[in-house]
């Protein structure tokens, strides 16, 4: 209790003392896991979508296939991706391995599955029906996709928030294809990790207290959004 | 609009739905199809609507094939129809909507067809929340706002109170009489099919009997 109290009163000084490389850490974060979840939206939501509607053999396959995909080892992604991008990987002539570039291609291979999966789950029950009503009213193809939009909202910002929320919250991939070099991959999640294996607890916990603040931050402005309380 | 159907064939996988040698629709009447379940009424109503396929057969809507501009002058409810998560106002506008039809116009159909069925009180209350009744008055008005020249009825009136149902009738003849309309209805209630339609089609295994 005591740590977290110290945590806490560490977290309040960490944002008002407005350290540069805290900010630093918070702000790479955010934008890494922003620029992340736009890139998997443009991918997961049109995908999703039509997946979801079109009738294709194997259909009941792939459903399994993309939930097994949305619960897919940080860790192994990770080290895939890493492989891919060091020096002697088929990519590493492209000089990405610990850059931030690598760390958003790894968040976006962790989190297109889950925002195609939302997608998909909520477009295979409900699309049909959404569909049908475009046609029967004389909707044309532009007018129902934008119907079937409208009508999805609250599960597109669903799936929008629960990728953000896993690329802020990742830090097994982003630790090795990132490095947590300091100044330019040290994100706040592997911020937490390094002082918690350094025995620097309530530096962690503080920084811990701040992910949580963004995220709820997040999920309000979205809520609001979304719902309009 | 006429609408005339040809040695028309549906088959999921082996088994033939809708095996009709000849039929045919005249504009301005309304026709009644019942028959038990599993007689492919409801597959014979979308295939009418454009929402399914036919294998074999020849469909045409005054003499044309389905196409784009047909389809929007055909609607088809279901006995559970879909209504946006909007207010009841939104659903009712939406087929005015998309067919960038003058605002001053839109409320005046809206007004007119809430008034019509009933439902001018429900305005601003959220669709998703109504009841069964309510719900089926709502998709009829928003059927019949654009006013559609044939309208396809999948059990428009199933698990509904007398009153509504008497409400959906009127509403629907009244269309009929008004728009020339021709309406396909399906029904289990003989009673109901004998009191509106001037054509009652039984179908059994995909076929007229």
């Amino acid at each position: 209790m005591a740590l977290l109290m110290e945590g806490l009163k560490e977290a309040l000084l960490l944002l008002f003392r407005f350290d540069r490389e805290v900010y630093g850490i918070i702000g790479l974060s955010i934008g890494l896991s922003f620029t992340s979840t736009i890139f998997s939206a443009i991918i997961g939501i049109p995908l999703g979508l039509y997946l979801g509607i079109k009738p294709f053999r194997f259909k009941k396959t792939f459903t399994r296939t993309i939930y097994t995909m949305m619960s897919l080892p940080p860790v192994v992604i990770g080290l895939l991706v890493a492989l891919f991008l060091s020096r002697s990987g088929p990519l590493g002539s492209l000089g990405l391995i610990f850059t931030p570039t690598a760390m958003v291609i790894a968040q976006m291979i962790l989190i297109t599955p889950i925002i195609l999966g939302i997608v998909y789950n909520d477009a295979k029950q409900q699309g049909p029906a959404i569909k049908q009503i475009g046609m029967t009213l004389g909707a044309g193809r532009l007018q129902t996709l934008k119907l079937l939009i409208t009508e999805m909202r609250i599960t597109l910002l669903i799936a929008l928030v629960t990728g953000f929320g896993r690329a802020t919250s990742e830090v097994g991939a982003v630790m090795i294809v990132g490095g947590n070099i300091k100044g330019h991959t040290r994100v706040m999640t592997t911020y937490i990790a390094m002082n918690s294996s350094m025995g620097n607890y309530a530096v962690a916990i503080s920084m811990g207290i701040v992910l949580l603040l963004i995220s709820f931050m997040v999920n309000t402005i979205l809520y609001h959004y979304v719902t309009g309380e | 609009m006429n609408i005339q159907v040809t040695n028309l064939i549906k088959k999921y996988q082996d088994k033939t739905v809708v095996d009709m040698n000849s039929i045919g629709f005249l504009s301005g009447n309304i026709y009644g199809v019942t028959g038990d379940n599993g007689a492919g009424k409801t597959t014979l109503l979308k295939i009418l609507a454009g929402l399914e396929s036919h294998d074999l057969g020849n469909i045409v809507y005054n003499d044309q094939p389905l196409g784009p501009s047909l389809m929007k002058k055909i609607t088809y409810l279901s006995q559970t129809p879909y209504l946006m998560r909007s207010s009841v106002y939104e659903n009712i506008i939406y087929p005015l909507k998309i067919r960038n039809v003058d605002s001053k116009i839109i409320e005046r159909k809206a007004f007119e067809i809430m008034e019509e069925l009933q439902v001018a009180e429900l305005r601003d209350q959220l669709a998703t929340q109504l009841s069964g009744g309510e719900s089926q008055k709502v998709a009829l008005a928003r059927a019949l706002v654009f006013d559609p020249e044939v309208l396809l009825l999948d059990e428009p009136t199933a698990s509904i109170d007398p009153a509504t149902i008497e409400i959906i009738e009127e509403a629907i003849k009244k269309r009929n009489k008004l728009q020339n309309m021709t309406i396909i209805m399906i029904s289990h209630n003989i009673d109901q099919v004998k009191r509106m339609c001037d054509e009652i089609i039984y179908m059994k295994k995909g076929k007229r009997i």
